[in-house]
């Protein structure tokens, strides 16, 4: 097991180094950085005096070797547009985006798989066909739509639910969090719904799809013939079996709902990194835009990471894999 | 003595809807009875398809959808069973009727421990919970000779072997005491010194237990081994019943007859499997271009084939943590094929025979020795052409007639692909040789034309030796041909190998697990086991007088039966 995570640790790392090339060459081929900073009226001299300030005379893997430095040490630069540290502002508004990212997750997880299982054992009955009917609809119909939708329905026609903003947040570990209080909460709802629903299709079809593998697995009659009760066989036989992919999936939807819910942020107006990310494109804010891409390269490594311990914790095959 | 019954069947039939709109229906069942009294083991024997199976689940009610049971009653202790719901099956299911599954190692589910299984069998069917059941469970496992019982709990099904996972499979079984076990061919997955051993532990629980036992097999020599009485099906039909010694020696029913001397047998090679209604003549059609090139000196004498030495060691893939590890499959064996001749390889599963057959062929590099075909070896040829017309002179006919034909050719370009491929033939002849080939193997010319799916697996198994055939081999390596199949379809596809090779004088080198099997094909045998050729000689020393120990093992585990009595 300790072998195991070792190993991945490393491979991790090496993941990391080589997407950190990746981000820093495709920085390097993409724009000079010199004729964006410098102002119209500026000599040539100034503009060399530019490159050698940004370090841009040195050789390449000596940019590079800077570049990494810096970033190890937690040192993104400073946004053009807010004149402030990047780090500083990506931390301001990653808890805001965390918040409905998790929601949206729990949400998803906690309608979904409990509907694919069913929909999985009771197959063809109406009860599955209407649940799949359903799904395909939440699944295939666009985002910003169903965003619209909820607008319309929760926030104008039935005046429940605010549509836009975070609310009042209350401070915990000295960041702020909306979860914390009645408003906040309110705020978070319509946004972690519209977030939600794609992720109740996708866990409802993956455990649908596990559900109906598994249980014409010969284990399965089996444990029926020990005589265990029905409930029994769901939780501790089948449900242990159809995690393994549904925790891959989550995984990686975790980093993707983290990451890419720009439109859904947009839309209700909240404050999360993905509207941070849209606004610094939007005005050519390019440190924000590489360190967003880095952190976010560090935080699918992470969580791929974790996706692999969870595999082995989950299915004895691997950890004993030698 | 007036044993209690335990399990009375009466007059059960058991459809499967085939088309909803025209009413057809498969009776998987129809009309069996079968009485069963404490401590016995009754036989239920039959091909497949013969429903063995579907009894053991009807009495379970673990019928799948859409199966139903149309008619006939089941009395469980002198209760019916019929019109149960499925928490009052759950209550007798594992506390009055236990289940054995064929194969253990899916039996069990992979990513629970052995202890977590037990317990929850346990815990589900007597009052028992916390450190009483986990005593219980090393107390079953013992029961169920299971050594180390205590650690064994710990472990996951993977990490243990087929046999043990029986056994774990058993101790599950008599968790709660049950009245009746329903086992569905318990020893088809195991090696035959497992198969043996199990099946002594299964004969021990029911003696001791008082537990009366269905045992569902195909496999003759078990069935004389084990039961007391026998049920013998086909096709959903009763054929015949009665003592076991009676219905196997003596049987009534021609089906039965035919079943009997189609098992292998181990005692004494015979010329052919004597089957009613085979047809042994190859009528000689168009069988000059097999014919052709084939005149070669057919001096008996001369090695076709010399293996010296050769050794496979597989490596497991280096990182930076583990250096490779190295597992030699193969060590040191030689032997010499002469034209004409069968060679057998036995050995239980992991000896190695088949990576010796894949060495031969080419398709794995060898470690150390060399292999010597037709005077010239193997490895030393630089020709590519030269290589390739070696190549094409050795053949092979593999274990899973279903995997491997290409389901998307008709069985006519299965057999000629690959010729035309090599521009043996030109490809205008190629669907007449088709047809020649399909009826020189005993099936029917028009049916070159269909694909695979529409075969049974004794024919799919024919199609792939007509593509052997179609290369004109001097040589053939025969990896397991029959073990996926029938007996009664075994003994007819032995027989057409033996009556090939008379006509096209074939030399093969004929792998299997099956020591009956190789008792009647072969003419040398070579015994391996973990890598090593243990033992070298002719059938009859072999099998007469083995000289090795472990030779000895595998006979006497061998489940005997001695064939229809004579007189």
């Amino acid at each position: 097991m300790i072998s195991y995570i070792t190993k991945r640790l490393w491979q991790s790392g090496l993941l990391a180094f080589i997407m950190s090339l990746i981000v820093f060459l495709g920085m390097y081929v993409v724009g000079d950085p010199v004729e964006m900073l410098s102002e119209e009226d500026w000599t040539e001299q100034d503009k060399i005096e530019l490159a050698i300030e940004l370090g841009l005379d040195k050789p390449l893997h000596e940019q590079y070797l800077n570049f990494a430095g810096d970033i190890i040490q937690g040192d993104f630069g400073v946004s053009f547009v807010h004149n402030r540290p990047v780090l500083d502002l990506i931390v301001e508004r990653l808890p805001a985006t965390l918040e409905i990212a998790v929601l949206a997750m729990v949400i998803g997880l906690s309608i979904g798989i409990p509907l694919g299982i069913y929909s999985g054992i009771k197959n063809n009955s109406r009860g599955s066909r209407i649940i799949s009917f359903f799904s395909t609809i939440g699944y295939s119909t666009p985002n910003f739509w169903q965003a619209i939708l909820l607008i319309m329905v929760f926030a104008v026609f039935l005046k429940w639910l605010p549509a836009s903003g975070r609310g009042l947040t209350n401070s915990m570990f000295g960041i702020e969090w909306a979860w914390l209080s009645l408003d906040g909460l309110k705020h978070m709802t319509l946004p972690a719904i519209n977030l939600a629903i794609y992720k109740i299709c996708m866990q409802q079809r993956l455990a649908k799809s596990g559900t109906q593998e598994i249980l014409y697995q010969e284990y399965m009659t089996f444990a029926r013939a020990k005589g265990i009760t029905r409930n029994r066989i769901i939780r501790r036989h089948l449900l242990r079996n159809i995690l393994i992919p549904i925790v891959t999936i989550t995984g990686l939807e975790v980093g993707g709902l983290i990451a890419f819910s720009t439109v859904t942020e947009t839309i209700f107006s909240w404050p999360g990194i993905g509207k941070l990310l849209l606004d610094s494109i939007h005005m050519v804010d390019r440190p924000v835009v590489v360190a967003y891409l880095i952190l976010i390269t560090l935080m699918f490594v992470f969580i791929n990471f974790i996706v692999d311990v969870m595999y082995a914790f989950l299915d004895p095959r691997i950890r004993h894999q030698k | 003595m007036n044993k209690s019954q335990v399990l009375q069947i009466k007059n059960l039939t058991v459809s499967y809807p085939l088309d909803s709109e025209k009413n057809a229906e498969l009776k998987a069942l129809d009309d069996i009875s079968i009485n069963l009294n404490a401590a016995e083991i009754i036989g239920i024997v039959g091909e497949s398809g013969a429903g063995k199976s579907t009894i053991g689940k009807a009495v379970l009610g673990l019928l799948d959808p859409p199966a139903k049971m149309l008619a006939g009653e089941i009395k469980l202790l002198g209760k019916s069973m019929i019109g149960l719901n499925e928490t009052q099956y759950e209550s007798l299911r594992g506390n009055q009727i236990g289940y054995i599954y064929q194969n253990p190692m899916t039996a069990l589910n992979p990513v629970l421990t052995i202890g977590e299984q037990i317990i929850e069998a346990i815990e589900a069917n007597t009052n028992m919970s916390g450190k009483d059941s986990y005593n219980f469970a090393i107390h079953l496992l013992e029961r169920a000779d299971v050594s180390f019982a205590k650690d064994r709990l710990q472990k996951y099904p993977h990490q243990l072997s087929g046999g043990l996972c029986q056994r774990i499979v058993f101790a599950i079984a008599i968790a709660a005491k049950p009245k009746l076990i329903i086992a569905d061919e318990p020893t088809t997955a195991l090696d035959v010194t497992v198969q043996n051993s199990v099946l002594q532990t299964l004969i021990k629980l029911s003696k001791e237990e008082e537990i009366a036992i269905i045992l569902i097999t195909h496999d003759i020599g078990v069935v004389s081994e084990t039961c007391d009485y026998v049920y013998v099906l086909k096709n959903g039909k009763h054929i015949e019943q009665g003592e076991t010694v009676e219905v196997l020696e003596k049987p009534k029913q021609q089906y039965t007859k035919s079943l009997m001397a189609s098992v292998p047998l181990i005692e004494k090679r015979l010329h052919r499997f004597s089957l009613p209604n085979s047809n042994s003549e190859i009528n000689s059609l168009n069988l000059d271009y097999l014919k052709e090139e084939r005149n070669i000196e057919f001096s008996s004498q001369q090695a076709i084939l010399q293996i010296k030495n050769i050794s496979k060691t597989f490596f497991t893939p280096a990182s930076i943590f583990k250096p490779s590890e190295a597992f030699e499959a193969v060590r040191n064996v030689s032997f010499s094929v002469k034209r004409g001749e069968t060679v057998g390889i036995v050995g239980e599963s992991g000896s190695g025979k088949s990576t010796i057959g894949r060495m031969i062929l080419g398709l794995e590099d060898l470690t150390a020795g060399s292999i010597i075909y037709q005077g010239q070896d193997l490895s030393n040829i630089s020709n590519n052409e030269e290589r390739l017309k070696h190549q094409l002179s050795m053949q092979c006919i593999f274990q899973d007639p279903f995997s491997s034909l290409n389901p998307r050719m008709t069985a006519g370009e299965n057999i000629t692909y690959g010729l035309k491929i090599h521009k043996l033939i030109d490809a205008n002849k190629a669907k007449s040789l088709a047809e020649d080939l399909m009826e020189i193997v005993g099936l029917k010319k028009e049916d070159a034309n269909k694909l695979p799916h529409a075969f049974s697996g004794g024919e799919r198994q024919r199609i792939g030796i007509a593509r052997a055939l179609g290369y004109r081999p001097d040589f053939i390596f025969c990896d397991e041909p029959t073990s996926a199949l029938d007996v009664s379809v075994q003994a007819n596809l032995l027989n057409l190998l033996k009556d090939l090779q008379d006509q096209f004088s074939l030399t093969l080198l004929f792998v299997s697990h099956d020591l009956a099997v190789i008792r009647q094909m072969c003419d040398k045998v070579i015994v391996m086991k973990d890598g090593k050729a243990l033992e070298k000689g002719n059938n009859d020393d072999i099998f007469e007088s083995p000289q090795h120990n472990y030779t000895k093992s595998l006979l006497d585990s061998m489940p005997k039966f001695s064939g229809i009595a004579t007189n």
